[in-house]
C-alpha cells in the first residue's frame, strides 16, 4: 500500500466496511478491484481479516445465571427508592417548614417571654441563616471550579 | 434469494419489525410512568449493558453495579428520550460517562490510598485488569485483550463497539456523534494499532 496514493488511501477505508459487510455493490466493487490489483493492499487486508476473526472467537465468560434472576429486581428496587427519597424530601421539607413557622411565630409573639430573649434568640438565628447560606455558597462555588467535580459513585 | 430463504428473510425482517414495535411501546409506556413497563427494556439490553461496562470496569462486581445505575439514571431521564431513536445508542452514553467517573473515582482514590504495591511502590490500583472475568480463559484471548487494553481510549471504544458489541456502523456513529465515514477511519486506524501491539506482544 502506497501512503500517498489516493486509490490506497481510499481502498484502506473502505475495507474496513468490505470486512463487516457495511458496503453497497458500487463500493465493494472498487474496493475489491483495488485489491485485485494493490499486493500491499490485498496483504493488509488479508491481516486484517485474521484479526478480526481471532477477535470474533473470543468469548465472554458467562455470568452465573442467579446473577441475571435478580437483574431486573435490583433495577426496580433503585426506581422505587428514587421515588421513594423524592417524596420522603418533599414531606420532610414541608413538616420542617411547617414546625419552623409555627416555633417562630410562638416565641417571638409571646409576651410572656422577655423582649430581651426574643431578640437575643432572634440575632442569633439570624447569624445561623447567614452562615448557612455563606458555607452553601462556598460550596456549590468550589463545586464549580472543582475538576473532580465529575466524580460520582 | 430461493423461494425458501425469501420467506426465511420475511420472517426475520417481520421479527424485527415487531421487536422495534415492541420496544418503543414498552419507551413511550414509560415516559407515561410506567415502571413496570421498563422491564421489557432491561431484559433486553442487559446482557449488552453488563459486557460494555465490563470492558470498562474489568471487575464483575462493578461492571453488575454500574449497568444496574445506568438503568436506572437512563429511566429517570427516559422523558428526555425520543422513541423514534435507537435506545441502546442513547444508553450507551449514559453507561459509558458512568463508567468513566467510577474510573476516575477509582484512580483518585488509589492516588490518595495508603496502600501500595511492596515492589513498585505505587498505589494499589483495584482496576487491573483480570481477562478471566472477562474472555474465557484461553491463551489467544489474552493476548488479544491485552493488545486491546493498551491503545488509546479513543482506539479502544471503536474495537470494543464494533467487534464485541457488535454495533453496526450507524449505531457507531449515532454513539460517537461521528459520520459514518469517520467511523470507518477510525476503525482502521485503531485496527491498525491494534495489529502492531500484537505483533509486539508476540515477538
Amino acid at each position: 500500500m502506497s501512503k500517498n496514493n489516493p486509490a490506497c488511501e481510499e481502498a484502506r477505508v473502505l475495507m474496513m466496511g468490505l470486512m463487516d459487510n457495511e458496503l453497497d455493490e458500487n463500493q465493494k466493487k472498487k474496493v475489491l478491484e483495488h485489491l485485485a490489483s494493490c499486493e500491499e493492499c490485498a496483504k493488509q487486508y488479508k491481516a486484517f481479516n485474521n484479526l478480526k476473526k481471532e477477535t470474533s472467537e473470543m468469548k465472554f465468560t458467562k455470568l452465573p445465571e442467579m446473577y441475571w434472576d435478580d437483574y431486573w429486581d435490583h433495577v426496580y428496587n433503585k426506581l422505587e427508592r428514587g421515588i421513594a427519597w423524592i417524596i420522603l424530601s418533599l414531606g420532610a421539607i414541608l413538616i420542617f417548614s411547617y414546625g419552623a413557622y409555627e416555633m417562630t411565630y410562638e416565641f417571638f409573639f409571646d409576651e410572656t417571654i422577655s423582649i430581651f430573649l426574643r431578640i437575643s434568640i432572634g440575632i442569633f438565628s439570624f447569624g445561623i441563616i447567614v452562615l448557612t447560606v455563606s458555607v452553601l455558597r462556598e460550596k456549590l462555588m468550589i463545586r464549580h471550579i472543582d475538576k473532580y467535580r465529575s466524580i460520582k459513585r | 434469494m430461493n423461494k425458501l430463504d425469501g420467506g426465511l428473510y420475511q420472517n426475520q425482517t417481520t421479527e424485527k419489525e415487531n421487536q422495534i414495535g415492541e420496544e418503543r411501546e414498552a419507551i413511550l409506556a414509560c415516559q407515561a410512568g410506567n415502571k413496570k413497563a421498563y422491564r421489557y427494556i432491561v431484559e433486553k439490553y442487559k446482557t449488552r449493558a453488563y459486557y460494555a461496562a465490563l470492558m470498562y470496569t474489568k471487575n464483575r462486581e462493578d461492571a453488575l453495579d454500574l449497568s444496574q445505575e445506568a438503568f436506572y439514571r437512563a429511566f429517570k431521564a427516559i422523558q428526555r428520550f425520543d422513541a423514534k431513536r435507537n435506545f441502546y445508542t442513547w444508553f450507551y452514553k449514559i453507561l459509558k460517562n458512568i463508567c468513566l467517573n467510577f474510573i476516575q473515582f477509582k484512580k483518585v482514590r488509589a492516588n490518595s490510598s495508603d496502600e501500595f504495591d511492596e515492589t513498585t511502590m505505587r498505589p494499589v490500583d483495584s482496576s487491573i485488569s483480570r481477562p478471566d472475568e472477562i474472555f474465557e480463559k484461553n491463551e489467544q484471548s489474552e493476548y488479544i485483550w491485552k493488545a486491546i487494553d493498551s491503545l488509546n481510549e479513543n482506539d479502544r471504544e471503536i474495537i470494543i463497539l464494533k467487534e464485541f458489541d457488535d454495533m453496526s456502523y450507524q449505531e457507531i456513529a449515532d454513539t460517537l456523534s461521528i459520520p459514518i465515514g469517520s467511523v470507518m477511519s477510525r476503525l482502521f486506524y485503531a485496527r491498525k494499532k491494534l495489529l502492531k501491539k500484537l505483533e509486539q506482544i508476540y515477538e
